[in-house]
């Protein structure tokens, strides 16, 4: 459905407005005033337009979101503060929803909603030993990524990260490290670098491994 | 109570309740997509983003770039470049043989891998029957015999360099250029990736 509205987004446009042109044109036509139409339409656009520029981001996310917490990837849907790890990489056949039809080949995707309104979570990362990967953490109201964990900012090595919402005044356990996200939630994007057919089970055992768990008091 | 009610269903204020939020939402798109081409920059036919993702990002162009490249990563972890045109700024269509040719030791600098993917308009992969969707630096790419590496996208196979070959869709299609951890020289805009040149 989303891929015929991209598709024929245009046309699907011109339908519109020429339906919209009809109405305003049965209405001269027959004799009734438009002002009322004209008014309440200006209004409605005037502060529309900038509204929905100000939501686009959240708008966005929140599909991520819907595609994470109902449907998931093909093994239902992912509870909030689970990370759930694809075992396939994107491929043409989108069987595991058409999200994983637009991805990189080379990657394993893992995917989670985190919700941190109940206290902080940990994140582990396994050693990774040098293989890349990154977790991204997408502030769901603006749609940028406050934080990353992986191979460019924390390392390969072993891990556990606190996330922690906004106003949380706990102490971080010894060796971890805190991560504060500026809302209580945030989309959660992990990718493992797949070097080969062969190595793809290798990589899944470790996408598999990068979890989330409630931080410990 | 009830002439208020009736006025309001004849008047047409509801119609153009309707108009005005279909015309706030087009109007929305138009100025998004329009954001997103100032903050575009075009290489050799080659466009990417280096903004989104970023905190601090103002409001028009957060809204560009979740309209762009959803939930993208940022520019330092992953670079983008996205073409629908050859380097003549013609669209790229399957009915054509193409060539992207790299110079020696000019493949895209990194510290984690690239790859170079072809798919539909929308950017969703399309079937081909060799399950090549993408050729990067794990391909065993030939070089010629002055160390450049040519590759070639096509509908059809090649009658030669098939190890250099990246199968296109029959149609238009679009093409999706991503480097992991991006050199210096990608960062600082020294680094360009080559123009896509129409096989003759």
């Amino acid at each position: 459905m989303n891929r015929l509205i991209l598709k024929y987004g245009r046309p699907l446009t011109a339908v519109i407005l020429a339906v919209f042109a009809w109405v305003i044109y049965r209405r001269i036509a027959s004799g009734d005033g438009i002002t009322p139409l004209a008014i309440a339409a200006v209004i409605v656009w005037v502060i529309g337009a900038p509204a929905f520029i100000y939501l686009w981001p959240r708008l966005t996310v929140n599909g991520y979101k819907r595609a994470i917490v109902k449907h998931g990837f093909g093994d239902g849907p992912i509870p909030v503060n689970t990370l759930y790890a694809v075992p396939g990489t994107s491929s043409p056949s989108a069987s595991r929803g058409s999200l994983m039809a637009t991805g990189a080949d080379d990657l394993l995707y893992v995917g989670g909603w985190l919700d941190l309104s109940k206290g902080p979570q940990v994140l582990h990362v396994p050693d990774l030993a040098g293989r890349y990967f990154s977790v991204q953490f997408t502030d769901p109201s603006t749609s940028t990524n406050f934080a990353y964990v992986g191979k460019r900012t924390t390392g390969t090595k072993a891990g556990d990260y606190v996330l922690s919402g906004p106003g949380w005044k706990g102490t971080v356990p010894n060796g971890m490290t805190q991560i504060s996200s500026p809302t209580d939630s945030a989309l959660v994007i992990g990718r493992v670098f797949v070097e080969s057919d062969s190595d793809l089970p290798i990589a899944y055992g470790l996408a598999k491994q990068i979890q989330l768990a409630p931080l410990k008091q | 109570m009830v002439n208020a009610l009736a006025w309001f269903s004849q008047s047409g204020v509801v119609q153009g309740l309707i108009l005005g939020a279909v015309l706030a939402f087009l109007t929305a798109i138009l100025l998004m997509n329009a954001v997103a081409r100032t903050i575009t920059t075009t290489v050799n036919g080659w466009s990417a983003i280096r903004k989104c993702g970023q905190p601090g990002n103002g409001v028009l162009v957060r809204a560009a770039c979740a309209k762009a490249l959803p939930v993208v990563n940022v520019f330092e972890e992953a670079a983008y470049w996205t073409t629908t045109v050859d380097g003549s700024g013609q669209t790229l269509s399957g009915g054509h043989g193409y060539v992207l040719h790299f110079p020696a030791g000019k493949l895209p600098p990194n510290d984690a891998f690239w790859s170079l993917i072809p798919t539909d308009i929308v950017g969703y992969m399309v079937n081909n029957p060799t399950n090549r969707y993408s050729v990067g630096d794990r391909s065993p790419l030939a070089q010629n015999a002055d160390g450049s590496v040519d590759i070639y996208l096509q509908h059809q196979a090649p009658g030669r360099h098939e190890q250099n070959w990246l199968p296109t869709p029959s149609g238009k299609f679009k093409l999706t250029f991503r480097v992991y951890l991006p050199g210096a020289a990608i960062l600082d805009g020294t680094y360009q990736l080559p123009s896509i040149v129409k096989a003759p």
